[in-house]
């Protein structure tokens, strides 16, 4: 059987600056000689550390009952020999058995405390995986893939493979996916329930079965390794404060020789005309607030890089524009006032931006849709295209 | 009690999947364990609501299983594993050659998963236990996993565990 070799390696880790004692992967061994080595190290690190030691389990993918009770055992008896240090043990939503299993160290020794890893997975989460995007994500895929589903192709695309769509949101992208490409396998991967929730029904109301909707930390999957032909993340790079760490898991579950496929923005070069110069301002501004929250919007030109750094090979980049002249022009005004009810009723205000402002602002969202309407208006929303193939 | 124990009257489980080896190859790696565990759970989850992490769940469960027949089976016969559906619940079957002194243990160790005392009993093993006991191994399924764990009549020399596993119900 291959998937020994497919498992994630384990492997334990340990950061004296972060306090942080890391385990990760599969780890199943027969006897705690094994692993020994960890258990020593396990053993040091609490040697070293004042007041608190976080021992992050988030990425443990396995660990069976010998591996467990011997990192137990160690915490156990350090809580009798350190009264003076916490234990803070940090497990994932998303591998459910970790926090049963380790909750119940607190449960022997009130040293020890269980924090579960979830809502504050990066800074902008709790804007883009807000319910009330729904709408907005559905009508935007409707707009980007009269684009996407000629450039897939020239990008890897193409019927029986195996694919993979991580930040996947309501799913429209895979559904539209399999209608025209037909590929043999499709696992699609969210961080938001609500969002899944949706897929799970849209999928069902079309009649699809065969997607794997899964709910997952983008930048710590549970996915084996090197398993997926077409490996694509779109709009997600640009809203990760982390987008290295993400194309890190990206390039792991994609196969050698296979392709990830990443779409992002630049939003300071969404367009308009007539009120082209308030449009621009707003926009830019678009860019600095996102970048207040730790998100960089104006991604999109910088993914051939992001791509390089990444170790990818064969880097192909393009661009394309929706504009309001692409199908009807009022689905374009509909994602304009919804980006203005976030950006401007939501992201700014919190931000503690002036009314002054976030009126100035909200006149941008305005004329980019009154240029939308106009019968001889113009508007426009830049998306780039970029992918990569994993050296064989 | 009664090593073997009469199933309750229950609605049917329909087989997914099914495996058999022989015990003496089974035994010759201890990774056996882990990939069978690792491609059953895949198989078994790929249409259940979140297979990924389904799988992820159900592996950790039967592996723990798999290796409580690699630490306490005989090497004469088969090893068969055979899961079930019905509902939100799995079914493992996995029947294993054995001696019939480890008949005995197991028996009392399924008894005492279902036992009033059973979260004492396991969080006690955690705190003195250095390495677990085959019998911390069915408490942690229990505790853990929500299972259902009974003994099944089977040929002599061998032994029948079934466990029933909700997990789609903690999963999604």
């Amino acid at each position: 059987m291959s998937t020994a070799g497919r498992s994630i390696p384990f492997k334990a880790e340990f950061d004296v600056n972060s306090q942080e004692f890391s385990l990760s992967g599969v780890v199943r061994p027969r006897s705690i000689d094994e692993i020994a080595v960890n258990i020593s190290m396990l053993k040091a690190a609490i040697d070293q550390v004042r007041g608190v030691l976080y021992i992050n389990v988030k990425r443990l993918v396995q660990m069976n009952n010998t591996a467990f009770h011997a990192f137990a055992r160690v915490v156990l008896d350090a809580c009798q020999a350190r009264p003076d240090i916490r234990f803070v043990i940090v497990t994932s939503s998303v591998v459910g058995w970790t926090t049963r299993m380790f909750g119940h160290l607190n449960q022997i020794e009130p040293q020890i405390t269980i924090e579960v890893y979830d809502s504050k997975f990066y800074p902008g989460q709790s804007f883009v995986e807000n319910t009330s995007f729904i709408p907005i994500l559905r009508t935007q895929t409707k707009m980007t893939w009269r684009h996407e589903r000629t450039i897939l192709p020239r990008h890897g695309m193409r019927p029986g493979i195996t694919m993979a769509d991580i930040c996947c949101g309501i799913g429209d992208f895979v559904v539209l996916v399999q209608k025209e490409f037909q590929p043999a396998r499709i696992v699609a991967l969210d961080h938001s329930k609500a969002s899944l929730a949706y897929a799970r029904d849209v999928a069902a109301g079309f009649g699809i079965t065969d997607i794997e909707y899964t709910y997952g930390d983008a930048s710590e999957m549970l996915l084996e390794g090197n398993q997926f032909d077409f490996v694509s993340c779109r709009h997600s790079l640009q809203i990760f404060n982390q987008p290295d760490a993400l194309l890190a898991e990206l390039y792991r579950i994609c196969k050698p020789g296979g392709r990830v496929y990443v779409t992002n923005e630049k939003n300071s070069h969404c367009l308009g005309e007539p009120r082209s110069q308030s449009i621009q301002w707003t926009y830019n501004e678009v860019a600095k607030l996102f970048s207040h929250f730790e998100m960089d919007v104006e991604l999109g030109p910088k993914s051939r890089r992001y791509l390089a750094d990444a170790g990818f090979e064969d880097i192909v980049v393009e661009s394309f524009m929706v504009t309001n002249l692409d199908g009807d022009a009022q689905d374009f005004a509909d994602v304009i006032a919804a980006w203005e009810d976030v950006y401007a009723g939501e992201m700014s205000v919190k931000r503690g931006d002036s009314s002054e402002f976030i009126q100035r602002f909200r006149q941008g969202f305005q004329d980019h849709i009154f240029a939308a309407l106009h019968p001889k208006g113009y508007a426009g929303w830049p998306i780039w295209v970029a992918s990569g193939r994993k050296p064989r | 009690m009664d090593v073997a124990e009469k199933a309750p009257a229950e609605a049917t489980f329909e087989p997914l999947l099914q495996i058999e080896m022989e015990m003496g190859t089974f035994l010759s790696n201890w990774h056996h364990c882990d990939q069978l565990s690792t491609f059953m759970a895949r198989i078994i989850s790929h249409n259940r609501t979140d297979p990924v992490r389904h799988s992820n769940f159900f592996s950790s469960a039967l592996n723990e299983l798999l290796e409580v027949s690699f630490r306490g089976g005989s090497p004469d016969g088969q090893i068969g594993c055979a899961v079930y559906r019905h509902g939100r619940t799995e079914r493992v079957k996995l029947t294993f050659p054995c001696l019939s002194r480890q008949r005995q243990f197991f028996s009392e160790a399924v008894s005492n998963t279902r036992r009033e005392d059973a979260l004492a009993r396991y969080l006690d093993s955690i705190s003195t236990g250095l390495t677990p006991s085959r019998d911390v191994v069915l408490l942690d399924l229990a505790i853990n996993f929500d299972a259902q764990i009974r003994l099944e009549n089977s040929a002599p020399q061998s032994i029948t565990l079934v466990v029933d596993l909700p997990l789609e119900g903690i999963v999604s």
